[in-house]
């Protein structure tokens, strides 16, 4: 009991209960107007408000699904599924996650690239900058089904045309973060490179490549959560390769509200699992590189 | 004695947005080998930027200057001069002996290990190699910023006011520390400090430096003995060449709004 006062545990709960109550009081509200149709159409009268409230949160095709059916969805579609059905959640998710990484990849590897070539060429900041960040003002929702279309004609489909709208995604957080940590170094930590006179090579790689390092991995943070993004993103413009986003897509079609919560729950749960990730590793950057504990 | 530095007629001007500022105008100086030379001066008198013209970072706009008798880029390329900054600069995720190899891996020197040892045991921080720079205290920042510009065996050291954001007590021990280190390297160093006890204490040649344009008003030879302990600075010898140091900061008008 001192444990879960003393500790973050207490406060967590509490917002989680108030999430809870707060949904399920929801789902009562929002489910209601079809209840009281379908209680109509059997004949049943005074229903008790208990009973009332129960099958508001049983409901086949909720507008809001409770947060047990959209839990029992999950488990059903993960565990209680073949991993190779189509059927299968945890299949779709796979479906995803490597859309999504490899995504993520080209676009760091991009990101750096170009804030490379930024810092070292002043002409290339001026003239690359502005395109880059014009490139992140056009919707995204509007780029990616002529991406995935363009790319299907000429016979490129599959994972490659997702990962390319997740690479659009995110290589500008890691552009604006490494331009701005490859710039770090102190006029007098370059003086210092000079009076050694250091190749080029040698000052990126022992003083400008090290000092970025905190800032790409705060760009892969948002770099890696916009990836997923955008690989959902992607799916909704092919709906025959499968992922997260055709399965969000088919339940809006059908009505599947509790399939779409599911699906959603996934990929929120799939962003904060990438995240944590880049967190670890650069967690173990920051010990090999000597942080203060 | 062959002459390390030797500036003739040398000036530097620096064009701003608000016109020309003359940071050295006409300054003539030879600093011999296994001198102590200070440059001593108020902001602005161009102390820092005549080092930084040695050392190649600034590029003198008239007059003549060699170093080793080649031009300071030459002198930079051969790698004839170790700079110890204001800050220490070292880099935080390097421990303290990878920031003194660090000049070591750039210029593809050999017997690495050897060498930091010695130069650690030099500064007097030998035990603290697997150390980060933010678990030594500032003095002891700044003396391995010194090991790692004596690592590379260069036979003259630049030092811009190297001990300036110290304070007064850990100032006086690492003043005496570089002398000590001075006599048993023999390496010539041109010291760059805004104290005039400091100046004194330190130095075989005194140049005293003034502001608007920065120039040279004098040069002291200093007849101090080798010997120097502390209290050196309460003899008269001693107190005779700092008032001639003031007066010279005063015919320049340094001591002026």
């Amino acid at each position: 009991m001192r444990q879960l006062v003393d500790g973050k545990n207490l406060p967590i709960l509490i917002v989680l209960a108030t999430i809870v109550v707060v949904w399920y009081a929801a789902a009562i509200m929002m489910n209601a107007p079809w209840q009281q149709t379908l209680d109509q159409r059997a004949g049943l009268e005074n229903v008790p408000f208990t009973q009332f409230a129960v099958s508001t949160w049983s409901q086949d095709k909720p507008v809001l699904p409770s947060a047990h059916q959209v839990i029992g969805e999950i488990w059903t579609a993960t565990i209680g599924t073949d991993i190779a059905s189509k059927r299968s959640l945890a299949y779709h998710a796979g479906i995803t996650l490597s859309a999504t990484l490899l995504g993520f990849a080209l676009g760091t590897l991009l990101g750096i690239g170009l804030a490379v070539v930024i810092v070292h060429n002043d002409a290339s900041d001026r003239s690359l900058m502005p395109w880059i960040i014009a490139s992140q003002t056009i919707p995204i929702l509007a780029i990616a089904p002529m991406v995935v279309v363009g790319l299907g004609a000429v016979g490129v489909t599959g994972l490659l045309p997702k990962a390319l709208i997740s690479m659009y995604l995110s290589f500008f957080p890691v552009v604006v973060g490494m331009v701005k940590g490859l710039r770090t170094p102190e006029a007098i930590q370059l003086d210092l490179m000079r009076t050694y006179s250091a190749s080029p090579w040698q000052v990126f790689s022992k003083l400008r490549w090290p000092s970025a390092i905190p800032f790409l991995f705060a760009s892969m943070k948002v770099g890696i959560a916009i990836s997923l993004i955008g690989a959902v993103v992607g799916e909704l413009s092919n709906n025959a390769g499968g992922g997260l986003g055709v399965r969000l897509l088919t339940g809006s079609y059908n009505g599947q509200t509790v399939q779409i919560w599911a699906a959603l729950f996934i990929a929120a749960g799939l962003a904060a699992m990438l995240v944590i990730a880049v967190g670890a590793a650069e967690a173990m950057a920051n010990r090999r590189m000597g942080a203060r504990a | 004695m062959a002459s390390v530095v030797s500036a003739k007629n040398l000036g530097l001007t620096f064009s701003t947005n608000d016109g020309d500022v003359i940071a050295l105008s006409d300054v003539n100086l030879e600093i011999g080998t296994g001198e102590f030379v200070s440059f001593i001066g108020p902001s602005g008198c161009g102390k820092t930027t005549f080092l930084r013209v040695i050392a190649d970072l600034e590029q003198p706009t008239s007059g003549r200057i060699t170093v080793n008798g080649t031009s300071p880029g030459d002198a930079r390329l051969n790698r004839a001069y170790g700079y110890v900054f204001q800050a220490p600069a070292l880099y935080p995720w390097r421990t303290i002996e990878q920031n003194v190899a660090l000049p070591l891996e750039i210029m593809g020197l050999s017997d690495r290990a050897a060498r930091i040892k010695r130069t650690l045991e030099l500064v007097n921080l030998a035990g603290f190699e697997k150390k980060y720079p933010w678990q030594l205290s500032g003095g002891m920042q700044q003396r391995a910023s010194i090991a790692r510009a004596l690592s590379f065996d260069a036979d003259l050291l630049l030092m811009d006011e190297p001990f300036g954001a110290l304070d007064e007590i850990v100032r006086d021990h690492l003043n005496s520390e570089l002398l000590k280190l001075w006599a048993r390297t023999k390496k010539t160093i041109a010291f760059v400090t805004h104290s005039i006890p400091e100046a004194v204490y330190l130095s075989t040649k005194i140049v005293v430096m003034s502001p608007r344009p920065g120039r040279v008003t004098d040069i002291i030879e200093s007849d101090l003995p080798a010997e120097r302990p502390l209290d050196i600075r309460e003899t008269p010898e001693f107190l005779r060449l700092a008032a001639r140091v003031r007066d010279g900061l005063r015919a320049g008008h340094s001591y002026e709004e």
